[in-house]
């Protein structure tokens, strides 16, 4: 009767879970995982090198080995927005659910942060990767010039430049912030450098009230900050697009709809990588099959969302009857880029459909191979976002279809091994889930449970033993 | 603190747009007027362009890629299908940089490498260029030109190299670049004025395209002197720029078929300083 | 005034570790206030700190400090950098732009924001600093800790106080 009561919803988490195993198998992670995790840091090496090699090639003859004369963005430009929208869920998410205190973030969050801050350190790149004279980049900052001279403070791209270096600071210092309780943990249980690493790290935290009391809050606020901040670094690189004269990109709902796009494909890489530290760790206590589903159901909304947002992009440039907006939609339609296109249309609008099927949302395989899809078809839009418009202009005479260059694919194929890479690194040096978290998880769902049991008029259990018996010295 | 009182001194005039005058007052505003009627197609204004300007000749299969770098391009339209040959119906449209008074290619810039001058051009600071390509993104005209590749190198093989023009750089690659409307020539002029301590008077110098031009196409001049024949052709024509008191174009009477002067892409508000006459059609009927 | 003597009890069951703290705070023990009680514990805890009483935080005074002077200091600087940097007129806009500014100015305020929080962080919860030398590892695993800072003759009642309540492990050490 009281396991019916109790049980009869399926958890996110074990309340039985000890909190020494907690501790052990998570900090496995930082010496133990499966031989998949070599395997992937070699594939993400071998891209790396490739778009390194492709880099250099292009930076010894100049920007002609990617673009031609209407298409002077391109792959590179695309493949920053892709960058920067996946950058958005980690954090974002991350900050919604602290406030809304929704406990099902806890195990997830430390990893979708860790992935905000990379792909926000990959996007970075490509601007700078794209530029014609890239030696120069430092001029976009506005650092006090002896010349007098300053950045232009009017262009989107120095909008940029301030939102990126803003939502970089701000969500690397809410990732490091929340791990400062599990450094410490980490500084206790290690040795050899390891162990100097987390001590100089931890800041030598203790735990005392004072600290729990400042971090509480201080946490709060920066979730707070990054909200809002959040939504403003995206709309800003809408505004690379929206605030041109372009048709196609000269359009009011784009910042709405890059948010969209953006929560969309950072969902997606959710799951992807949900899945792969999953399997990499043997973290399916931590990682399970609720808390995926939970986020595939957020990634379908978010689906449904991006897919009318979509819709009314079209239907105010259909009805608004600009004829130069008009006919970009329509080439992009009917055109050159169409089976890019539709393909973006299918996964972005019609694959979603398979995360509302319960079946399909716990089948890991499936899952892996739709969030990747979805993330094909997130890059596929940035893409149709960029390369349209610029084909099929104002200008009749420069009207060019391009395709992109070997040189830029290889680039953008570097750009995966690159934040990979990265994110392979980090959850190999950080625990990537927080330990202190989980137990909170773990000791809320514990108090819950005592209340039901009481509720229902059984004995409860020994108040606050949260530990087995054999683990007390 | 200096700089805190300069912007509370000068409050209001650094928040005037285009339509309160702007900033600037102007010197010159140079501008062109463009007569179709007597353009024949025949490329000598391009190449008079090459000439001046040390334009890289890109050679054919980069030409084809899209890398071309010719500041001043004729382009060819065929809209006249029902001539026999449609080779015959060709129109012409020599296109260069409008020179815009509300530039879209200004703002965007990040490292403000193209910017306003007092002469109403529109300046490229190449040694400030970064590369971004905003500015051509945002370039209705798509007449900026970005050198994509070290063309230097195989642009002028010895000895084409000694017939550069030492008045201006030679540009490598990773910025962009486009029409000055001849602003080496300009400046001499303007200097030779000041030493003489007189104004530029028109036709003193024009672009090398104007020179070059066998019918006298394309002509030249100061849109701010009242008798110079580039004001007097916009005005028969009734076309005006926003002038410095921000005062409203006038209306151009669209019933009168005299008037046939026009500015390309007009209604988004770019103010383009080149005016171009539109050819007169011999009809079937 | 100066203690003698620095006093942990580790307790692995939270709720004996709340009682204590009520025992303290019921003067049980005289001598001891519960405002020379330090509660360490491995998560973050907000059901065991209400017996500490009202302890403030503010943090929060930093981040409206961060916040508006991200707001208000990045508008005068770009504003007057606008101003000095004449070459900008551009486009037919004015030299110094408002409304695009403002797109800066907000970044500016939440940087700041975020900026003076971490420096509100580590002055309230004063990092960096040490764990100390009574510090355990256990802490940091699942105990909970009382650390208080008494003097000698408090020592044997607390002691008795926290057996009363199943702790698990007393330290001890004399502050020099």
């Amino acid at each position: 009767m009281k396991d019916i009561a109790i049980h009869s919803q399926e958890k996110d988490i074990r309340e039985d879970l000890p909190w020494k195993q907690i501790n052990t198998d998570i900090l496995r992670s930082l010496d133990n995982p499966r031989r998949g995790y070599w395997y992937s840091i070699i594939v993400c090496l071998v891209l790396l090198a490739i778009g390194f090699t492709a880099e250099v090639i292009q930076y010894q003859h100049g920007m002609g080995m990617s673009k031609n004369h209407p298409h002077m963005w391109n792959l590179y430009i695309a493949t920053f927005i892709f960058w920067i929208g996946m950058s958005h869920s980690g954090t974002l998410l991350s900050a919604i659910l602290h406030i809304v205190h929704a406990d099902w973030r806890k195990p997830i969050y430390r990893f979708a942060e860790a992935m905000t801050t990379f792909s926000l350190m990959t996007a970075l790149l490509f601007p700078v990767i794209h530029l014609g004279r890239l030696w120069n980049f430092y001029w976009v900052v506005p650092y006090i010039p002896s010349r007098g001279t300053w950045p232009n403070f009017r262009s989107p791209l120095s909008w940029d430049g301030f939102a990126i270096m803003t939502y970089l600071t701000s969500s690397a210092l809410f990732l490091y912030i929340g791990m400062l309780p599990d450094l410490a943990i980490a500084r206790d249980n290690t040795t050899g450098w390891r162990k100097r690493l987390y001590s100089t790290l931890s800041l030598g935290w203790c735990g005392n009230d004072r600290q729990w009391r400042v971090f509480r809050k201080a946490y709060m606020l920066m979730a707070i900050f990054l909200i809002p901040l959040a939504v403003s670094v995206h709309s800003i690189v809408s505004s690379d697009f929206a605030m041109s004269i372009n048709p196609g990109w000269h359009v009011t709902t784009f910042p709405p709809y890059f948010v969209a796009g953006a929560l969309y494909s950072g969902c997606a890489a959710i799951i992807t990588l949900f899945i792969l530290l999953r399997y990499y760790f043997r973290w399916e206590e931590y990682m399970t099959l609720p808390i995926l589903e939970k986020i595939c159901k957020l990634t379908f909304a978010i689906a449904m969302m991006w897919t009318y947002l979509n819709l009314v992009e079209f239907a105010s440039v259909w009805y608004g009857h600009d004829v130069y907006g008009k006919e970009v939609l329509w080439g992009k339609m009917t055109g050159a880029y169409a089976p890019a296109f539709w393909s973006m249309m299918f996964f972005g609008s019609v694959l979603p459909f398979t995360l509302a099927f319960r079946s399909l949302r716990r089948h890991i395989p499936t899952m892996m191979a739709v969030s990747i899809l979805l993330n094909v078809g997130m890059w596929l839009e940035r893409w149709m976002i960029v390369s349209p418009t610029l084909s099929q202009s104002f200008y009749p005479w420069s009207w060019d279809v391009m395709w992109p260059t070997l040189t830029s694919w290889a680039i953008v194929l570097g750009s995966f091994g690159w934040f990979g890479l990265l994110f392979l690194v980090f959850v190999k040096i950080f625990p990537s889930v927080s330990m202190y978290e989980v137990k909170e998880m773990v000791y809320h769902r514990k108090l819950a449970t005592e209340k039901a049991a009481a509720r229902v008029g059984g004995a409860a259990p020994a108040y606050g033993a949260h530990m087995k018996k054999e683990d007390a010295v | 603190m200096s700089s805190l009182q300069n912007l509370i001194n000068n409050w209001s005039q650094y928040r005037k747009g285009i339509e309160e005058g702007g900033f600037h007052h102007y010197e010159h505003r140079w501008g062109m007027a463009i007569d179709l009627n007597a353009c024949i197609g025949c490329n000598a204004c391009s190449t008079a362009c090459y000439a001046e300007n040390n334009l890289a000749v890109v050679g054919p299969e980069r030409f084809a890629k899209g890398h071309f770098m010719h500041w001043m391009r004729v382009e060819r339209y065929w809209d006249q299908p029902e001539k026999e040959f449609p080779e015959q119906g060709a129109s012409f449209l020599p296109m260069m940089c409008q020179q815009c008074g509300a530039a879209p290619c200004e703002p965007v810039c990040p490292v403000v490498a193209t910017y306003h001058t007092p002469d109403g051009l529109n300046a490229q600071v190449y040694n400030r260029c970064i590369g971004s390509r905003y500015c051509n993104n945002n370039c209705p005209y798509r007449v900026r030109y970005f050198n994509f590749w070290s063309y230097y190198e195989s642009s002028w093989p010895e000895p084409l190299n000694m017939q550069l023009n030492p008045d201006l750089t030679v540009r490598d690659k990773g910025v962009m670049e486009k029409c000055t409307f001849c602003v080496q020539r300009i400046r001499t002029a303007k200097d030779k004025a000041k030493m003489e301590n007189r104004k530029v008077k028109d036709g003193e110098f024009t672009t090398a395209c104007a020179q070059a031009c066998p019918t006298n196409a394309i002509h030249f001049g100061d849109l701010m002197d009242p008798e110079s024949q580039v004001t007097k052709l916009w005005a028969t024509h009734q076309v005006s720029r926003v002038d410095e008191q921000g005062r409203p174009r006038h209306e151009q009477d669209k019933q009168n078929p005299e008037l046939r002067g026009y500015r390309v892409l007009e209604e988004l508000n770019t103010d383009p300083s080149v005016m171009y006459l539109e050819r007169v059609r011999e009809t079937l009927a | 005034m100066k203690k003698s003597h620095r006093l942990l009890g580790l307790f692995s069951n939270f709720d004996e570790a709340t009682k204590a703290i009520y025992d303290i705070r019921a003067d049980k023990v005289s001598g001891v206030s519960v405002n020379d009680v330090t509660l360490i514990s491995p998560i973050e805890h907000p059901e065991v700190e209400e017996a500490l009483g009202d302890r403030g935080v503010h943090v929060q005074f930093f981040t409206l400090f961060g916040g508006l002077f991200g707001l208000i200091g990045s508008w005068l600087w770009i504003s007057a950098a606008q101003a000095t940097f004449l070459v900008q007129p551009q486009g037919g806009k004015p030299v110094v732009t408002l409304v695009t500014n403002f797109v800066l100015n907000y970044e500016m305020m939440i940087l700041g924001g975020v900026l003076f929080t971490l420096i509100g962080l580590l002055v309230g919860a004063r990092l960096p600093s040490r764990p100390g030398t009574l510090y355990s590892e256990k802490i940091s695993l699942d105990q909970i800790g009382i650390l208080l800072e008494v003097n000698e003759p408090n020592l044997a009642p607390l002691k008795s106080l926290f057996h009363l309540h199943n702790v698990v492990e007393i330290r001890e050490e004399i502050i020099r």
